[in-house]
């Protein structure tokens, strides 16, 4: 398979703070998942692969063309910017409109684009709100239709579900599953894994501007299963819960917290952990009222991983 | 779908006209310009007041013309415009960057140049139609006793027509500051009211290196009156030699403007 975006040699630097170092990609058709924890270069290197910045050292190729002042180019890439910001006095009709008068369409096809693409992010009713009065997940989602309304072949999505609900989360997913079923080129950062997890098996790891890992996610996930994890619940009895996780194999410490009204479970079975935890609830007729993962964060595990 | 006349010129006109409707509706909307159109109708209330006052008294012995014309020196020529085009020209560029929207025109199939002159063509035009406004009402209020006399109307479309001038100029020279300097506008206040302001009254050619000599070359010197010390030495360029240089001045500005743009990283800040 040949690739779509290519870089070679990738580095960038603002001042003297690394942005992204030494990055040789080729990235195919299909889904590819950035991950990495906040600051860690994803937004840099989703910058640099649509040319918005230049790097220092290293070069980018689209379908075998430099990007960067290339703006042809950009009528077959779909840009879903990480930041929230819109023109806010527009609706937003005339947002999506406007940006696709841009393409050259006639007024009868950037009417007929933007309405499916209003449609496909369930903004249609709203339509003709200015975008101010939009809500955090409205935005997101209209900001996602602005990426796809012109129908391009390679969408490059910054944190595209930031912000959204389960249920929208979960609409989008199954959407950029479906431009994978096309044949497109789809591009995701995020820097939860689930979310990842949930579109692609292909993902690359960045940390601190580097490619840390590549390849399939059970490979990631195989490691991020032997990181310990900590788990805090608050329930109405943590003595009866703790007789109870003590045990389990795949629960390796548990500690009570200050306040006594709660503990925290450390294990290195995430997943087996909290397969069992309802079953466990109701056997033991405990009230819960939180479960929280204080470390179940990328940044937690790539601290793992390197060994901090 | 790839756009195949990318490098053409119809292409670059196409995309700064769909650039310009762009913003253009989007400059009527917005908050700025209300908030400008109010200013430019300080002249039409100060024109309202002195007609009635004018009513009131039964006294008319300075006549409306002389009174417009020293509104569009010292209200217009010097405050005004240079307002209009400071705000409107350095938002050109710094708008998208403080409002962190530049990505959704850079990752369009458009040249930068054709969004700069795109946004500076619409903002110029915005500014033009306020100003225009507002120099028709209060022309058509203080000269309410000789609408019949059509040699005023040379006078009011002279007027206009300098202004306008004086507005592409000036907005050309804001939309380079707005994409070279950060703190743009503080720049912009220094040079409109320091530097234009000071300029303009050396004697010789220094004078010449304020855009608002080239415009008050444009315009007749008036004689005497309380705004006689407004043209305090004015050593006027030929009409032709003004307007040559107004739009050598916009062009050269412009291209900077351009230029800078497509070359210089921004970098958005979080």
């Amino acid at each position: 398979m040949t690739a779509v975006i290519e870089t070679q040699n990738l580095s960038k630097w603002y001042r003297n703070v690394l942005g992204l170092s030494d990055v040789t990609l080729k990235i195919e058709s299909g889904i590819t998942g950035i991950l990495g924890p906040n600051g860690a270069g994803k937004s840099t290197f989703l910058k640099l692969i649509t040319g918005q910045i230049k790097p220092n050292i290293g070069n980018v190729t689209v379908k075998g063309e430099k990007i960067r002042n290339n703006y042809s180019l950009f009528s077959i890439i779909g840009f879903c910017p990480e930041q929230d910001s819109f023109y806010e006095e527009m609706t937003g009709w005339q947002f999506i409109t406007s940006l696709l008068k841009l393409y050259f369409f006639s007024t009868f096809e950037i009417e007929t684009k933007a309405q499916k693409a209003l449609e496909i992010v369930e903004l249609i009713k709203d339509k003709d709100r200015v975008i101010r009065s939009y809500s955090r997940g409205m935005r997101q989602r209209l900001k996602f239709a602005q990426a796809i309304a012109h129908e391009p072949e390679i969408f490059i999505l910054d944190e595209p579900l930031n912000g959204l609900d389960p249920l929208g989360r979960r609409k989008i997913i199954r959407l950029i599953k479906t431009y994978k079923s096309e044949g497109k080129t789809i591009i995701v950062s995020s820097h939860v894994l689930p979310e990842i997890e949930a579109m692609t098996k292909k993902i690359i790891l960045i940390h601190q501007g580097k490619i840390f890992a590549q390849g399939d996610i059970h490979y990631i996930r195989d490691l991020i299963e032997a990181h310990p994890h900590i788990i805090s619940i608050k329930c109405s009895n943590p003595r009866e819960l703790a007789s109870r996780f003590i045990r389990e194999d795949y629960v390796l410490k548990v500690h009570f917290g200050p306040t006594q009204d709660g503990l925290l479970v450390e294990t290195n079975n995430r997943d087996k952990f909290f397969s069992l935890l309802p079953s466990l609830f109701v056997e033991s007729n405990i009230q819960v009222e939180e479960i929280t993962s204080p470390d179940d964060n990328l940044q937690a595990v790539f601290d793992y991983l390197i060994g901090k | 779908m790839k756009h195949k006349d990318n490098g053409g010129v119809t292409f670059f006109l196409n995309s700064t006209k769909n650039i310009f409707s762009v913003f253009f509706s989007l400059g009527k909307r917005a908050k700025k310009t209300k908030a400008f159109y109010l200013i430019s109708f300080i002249p039409v209330v100060m024109a309202l007041v002195i007609k009635f006052g004018q009513i009131l008294s039964e006294r008319s012995d300075i006549g409306g013309i002389y009174i417009f014309t020293n509104i569009i020196m010292a209200f217009y020529l010097q405050f005004l415009i240079l307002i209009l085009a400071l705000f409107f020209g350095t938002s050109v560029c710094s708008e998208e960057l403080e409002g962190k929207t530049l990505t959704y025109l850079t990752t369009r199939p458009i040249s930068k140049s054709a969004i700069i002159l795109g946004k500076y063509t619409s903002y110029t035009a915005l500014a033009i139609l306020m100003t225009a406004a507002g120099v028709v009402c209060s022309f058509l209020i203080l000269n309410v006793n000789s609408l019949l006399d059509f040699s005023l109307y040379k006078i009011l479309l002279r007027d206009l027509a300098v202004l306008s001038l004086g507005l592409i100029c000036y907005t050309a020279f804001f939309t380079f500051i707005g994409t070279f300097l950060k703190r743009s506008i503080m720049f912009g206040l220094m040079f409109s009211f320091g530097w234009e302001n000071v300029i303009q009254y050396f004697p010789g050619t220094t004078q010449r290196f304020a855009i608002v000599h080239y415009l008050k070359s444009l315009l007749p010197s008036t004689s005497g009156g309380r705004f006689s010390f407004l043209l305090f030495r004015l050593e006027p360029s030929s009409p032709g030699t003004a307007i040559a240089m107004l739009f050598l001045i916009t062009g050269v500005f412009l291209a900077f403007a351009c230029l800078l743009f497509s070359l210089k990283e921004y970098i958005l800040e979080d």
